[in-house]
């Protein structure tokens, strides 16, 4: 479907008869049957080069949110130039289903996120047949979008990494035994870090009540923020491309949890530019270091953060 | 889809492996007929016009079968109906086409020879099959969901009827520009066609067959079949034959001999007659004969023809006809070069000064046997008249006057002379009575005449601008022989100009293409304004709008055709004041910057940007 088109059965017909009226009205010098063989020929070439013509007058522009996660649905707005009366429009790589419309016109395709990756250009294939029906014009357009595509791995579910009470080593799935160094956790959360007057809603098992005998008004307890959980996620992407998927998917699953679970998340990749090691902020950015992430040495883990090797 | 690895295309579904009323495709042909036929399907307008092309190819095909039109018209519409409606397991589209196809085929084979001009019914198929595979092609796209918001398509009777007249305009001038050229160009002039067959001769009309004798009192075989067609450039009677012996029942040729000649890759040079001078010094005019009869061994062609191109063997006469051995099939073709002078009346007057050579007196101006009666009436006819062109127009003003044509004429009691029986007694005849009588009158007063047969002109096809000739269009003339002219036919039957008088019409085609020129730039300015019709529409719904617009609007509208002009178009994402920053930067103008403030200030402050700083802005850009 990628090529210049493909004629149709109404071009076989049309052609049919064209070459038919032409030879047999000038064979037999007849010409009525001659006009109906130019006429239908007329029509074969017409429906070939308009549809032609009209397409090359089309062009195409593209954008995309910046981020989106694989197995997840996200938008291409699409927007066609120029002036056609009938076009279809479609995405490549891989086909998707093909959407009418007129041309100038601005549309919204939803595609689901295949590949981890970032995407910097997409193949719209656009194609029409009007106005006959004779040949089907297609033209496959490689459209740079005005932001890059950044597409996560699909996050495996996973656990945060909140035991950090030990030095231990982990044995996770495909891979040897990794040493985790952990830091030393400080307050529980139960530490009462200062007082403060009470105010309406405060729990009342809140109430610090020797401040607030010697006080003489309630005075209530707030208490340290439960300790931050780090992890340092060595990403290690040399492997089967298969397996580099899964290993990308687990480290964004872990990543995750971790984040969510109000951990904070070092990570280590390789990217083209380098190899990589530093703190996402959240899970849009873990999504994009994981996106980025190829095959390579991965960044080494700072110091006294509990470290998480991923591997393929 | 990643900028890694790019996925291999999944199999797509071909353009025709879908369906197309049903699509997606219904389980079951009650569900599919019941969308083919719903209120607003597009199936529903393709049926139309496919209806009305097969119903005119239908209507063409009757006539050529002789049958009314009326029921080609209905059998064919239905016929169309029922394969788009009544087979709805099959995807609709392709039954349309394939119908409009087998339509096309139709009209191929029933283009032309049918009963009645059938170029408007062709113009009908023609017009109704493009409309039908505008639809189709229409309803196609229909099917395809829409892209959102997208833009709307244009209504379907407006696109249809848009790209309806361009196309045709298009097909038309191609028709016009292209067609008499191929058949000038690629057309045979000489076919063998089939063989001539036992049921062909018996079936052929007596017109067809050659014959030394003219029997007058037989009534001839007058139906609408067509017997042969001819590409000319002008008119003429097709002259079979010719007879120079009266007898007073029967016309017959004198034996004067004739030379066979076989064809030798080229044209057969014929034996004119030696005194019939058009053939030397005339004009040339060439005909190509199709016959569609069964059966002939006359070789028609408009007198007097002085080469053939066949490749049959041809008995060359002396009067300057010809036959050809064994007969043509159906489908012979075969051309012929006839030469004439172009005559007036001026110049048969000028005629008699030349002596009628001794050789043609002998034979045509004797007196042929007739009643006394007729002698004198051809005498007192001719009397006042001074020379022999107004003595032959007499004649045929006083058989205009007195006698009247009819089919249905009685047949001449045995033993009577048929001119008298004619002229004095039933006054009823047709054309071999009214002719015979002209020769016999003409030869009573010294004038070499001779009896020819043949057919009229017949009728020209207003597309194909070739004579169509069937069986009621035999006939039978007079020739008189004119010194220094030769042969030049009379038809006191009907008025019929003389060769040279009146130039024959042409056919749309002739006509069309001597006017190529003018129809092309018509055409040129129709499609123009047709397909461009949206775009003038928009241009001026764009002024219009552009007009009603605020300073503001305008002002940016400049600003941004500035820009892109530069190279540097606007991002959608970029206010008026970034936009102008960045064309200052790319322009080195910081002037552009302020236009940008101006811009802002305009838009989002209360009281607007000054008039001064407008006008400032005003001119900033147009120094750009």
């Amino acid at each position: 479907m990628n090529g210049p088109g493909e004629l149709t059965l109404t071009s076989i017909v049309l052609f049919t008869l064209g070459a038919y009226g032409i030879a047999a009205g000038a064979a037999s010098g007849e010409q009525s049957v001659v006009a109906v063989g130019v006429f239908a020929f007329a029509l074969f070439l017409i429906g070939i080069i308009w549809p032609i013509v009209a397409l090359s007058r089309v062009d195409v522009d593209a954008w995309t949110p910046t981020d989106a996660t694989v197995g997840e649905r996200y938008d291409v707005h699409v927007r066609l130039g120029g002036r056609a009366s009938r076009v279809e429009v479609r995405l490549l790589d891989p086909p998707g289903d093909w959407w009418r419309t007129a041309s100038p016109a601005t549309g919204e395709i939803q595609r689901i996120a295949t590949r981890r990756g970032v995407v910097r250009s997409l193949r719209v294939e656009l194609r029409t047949s009007a106005p006959l029906g004779v040949f089907v014009r297609t033209r496959a357009v490689r459209v740079d979008l005005r932001f890059e595509l950044v597409v996560a791995p699909s996050p495996v579910a996973a656990g945060a990494r909140s035991d950090p009470a030990a030095r231990r080593t982990r044995e996770r799935p495909n891979e040897g035994p990794v040493a985790v160094s952990t830091v030393a956790s400080r307050g529980g959360g139960d530490t009462v870090r200062a007082v403060r007057p009470y105010v309406s809603g405060d729990a009342a098992r809140l109430v610090h009540w020797p401040t607030s005998a010697r006080l003489g008004t309630l005075v209530i307890r707030e208490h340290e923020p439960p300790p931050a959980i780090g992890i340092a996620l060595v990403v290690d992407l040399n492997g089967p491309p298969d397996d580099v998927e899964h290993a990308a998917s687990r480290a964004a699953g872990i990543g995750r949890a971790t984040l969510a679970a109000g951990g904070a998340v070092w990570c280590c990749t390789s990217e083209p530019s380098g190899p990589v090691s530093a703190r996402v902020v959240d899970a849009r950015d873990l999504g994009r270091r994981l996106a980025r992430a190829g095959a390579g040495e991965p960044g080494t883990p700072p110091a006294d953060w509990p470290v998480e090797v991923v591997r393929a | 889809m990643t900028s890694q690895a790019i996925r291999p295309g999944m199999p797509d579904r071909g353009w025709w492996d879908r369906t197309a009323g049903d699509d997606p495709k219904p389980a079951r042909s009650t569900e599919a007929r019941r969308e083919l036929i719903a209120p607003g399907s597009p199936w529903r307008a393709v049926a139309v016009p496919t209806a009305v092309a097969l119903g005119a190819v239908g209507a063409i095909a009757a006539s050529r079968a002789h049958l009314p039109l009326f029921l080609g018209a209905v059998a064919g519409a239905a016929a169309a109906l029922l394969g788009v409606f009544a087979l709805p397991s099959l995807p609709t589209r392709r039954v349309v086409v394939v119908l409009l196809g087998l339509g096309g085929l139709g009209a191929l084979r029933h283009a032309s020879y049918t009963g009645d001009d059938t170029s408007a019914l062709l113009v009908v198929w023609a017009l109704s099959t493009l409309v039908a595979l505008l639809l189709v092609d229409r309803a196609v796209t229909e099917h395809v969901p829409t892209l959102v918001p997208g833009a709307p398509l244009e209504r379907r009777g407006r696109e249809i009827a848009r790209m309806a007249v361009a196309i045709a305009v298009i097909a038309a001038v191609t028709v016009v520009a292209f067609g008499p050229t191929i058949t000038d160009r690629l057309g045979r002039h000489v076919w063998p066609g089939l063989a001539p067959s036992l049921g062909g001769f018996i079936g052929a009309p007596s017109s067809l067959r050659a014959n030394n004798r003219l029997d007058m009192t037989q009534r001839p075989r007058l139906s609408d079949r067509v017997v042969f067609t001819v590409d000319a450039p002008r008119a003429s009677f097709w002259r079979g034959q010719t007879y120079d012996r009266w007898n007073g029942h029967d016309w017959t040729q004198s034996d004067q001999g004739s030379v066979r000649l076989a064809p030798n890759r080229g044209p057969i040079a014929l034996t004119p007659d030696p005194d019939d001078t058009g053939a030397f010094r005339g004009r040339p005019m060439r005909q190509t004969f199709r016959l569609e009869s069964g059966f002939s061994d006359v070789v028609f062609a408009a007198p007097s023809p002085v080469q053939i191109e066949t490749d049959k063997v041809i008995e060359s006469h002396a009067d300057g006809t010809a036959t050809v051995y064994g007969g043509f099939g159906r489908g012979a073709t075969y051309t012929v070069t006839s030469r004439s002078l172009p005559v007036t009346a001026a110049l048969l007057r000028a005629a008699d000064r030349a002596a009628v050579p001794e050789s043609v007196l002998s034979r045509f101006a004797r007196p042929a046997p007739t009643t006394d009666e007729v002698n004198a009436l051809a005498q007192r006819i001719t009397a006042s008249a001074p020379t022999t062109y107004d003595r032959i127009r007499a004649i045929e003003a006083w058989l205009g006057a007195h006698v009247k044509y009819s089919l249905n004429a009685p047949l001449s009691p045995a033993n009577v002379d048929v001119v008298d029986y004619f002229l004095f007694h039933s006054r009823v005849g047709w054309c071999e009575q009214v002719a015979s009588s002209l020769v016999v009158m003409a030869r009573s007063v010294g004038i070499p005449a001779r009896l020819a047969t043949g057919f009229v002109p017949g009728h020209r096809d207003a597309l194909s601008g070739q004579f169509v000739v069937r069986e009621r269009d035999a006939h039978a003339w007079a020739e008189i022989y004119f010194p220094g002219v030769g042969w030049q036919p009379f038809d006191p039957t009907a008025s019929v100009p003389l060769a040279g008088d009146a130039p024959s019409g042409g056919s749309w085609l002739d006509v069309a293409r001597h006017h190529a020129v003018e129809l092309g730039a018509i055409a040129a300015v129709i499609v123009l304004l047709v397909v461009g019709f949206p775009e003038v529409q928009s241009f001026f719904r764009r002024r219009r709008a552009r007009r009603r617009a605020a300073w503001s609007t305008r002002t940016m509208a400049r600003l941004e055709r500035i820009g892109r002009r530069a190279g540097r178009a606007r991002r959608p994402f970029e206010t008026p004041r970034e936009y102008a920053n960045v064309l200052a930067a790319y322009l080195h103008d910081e002037r552009i910057a302020e236009v940008g403030e101006t811009l802002d200030a305009d838009g989002f402050s209360d009281a607007g940007a000054s008039p001064s700083a407008r006008a400032s802005a005003d001119s900033v850009l147009s120094s750009l």
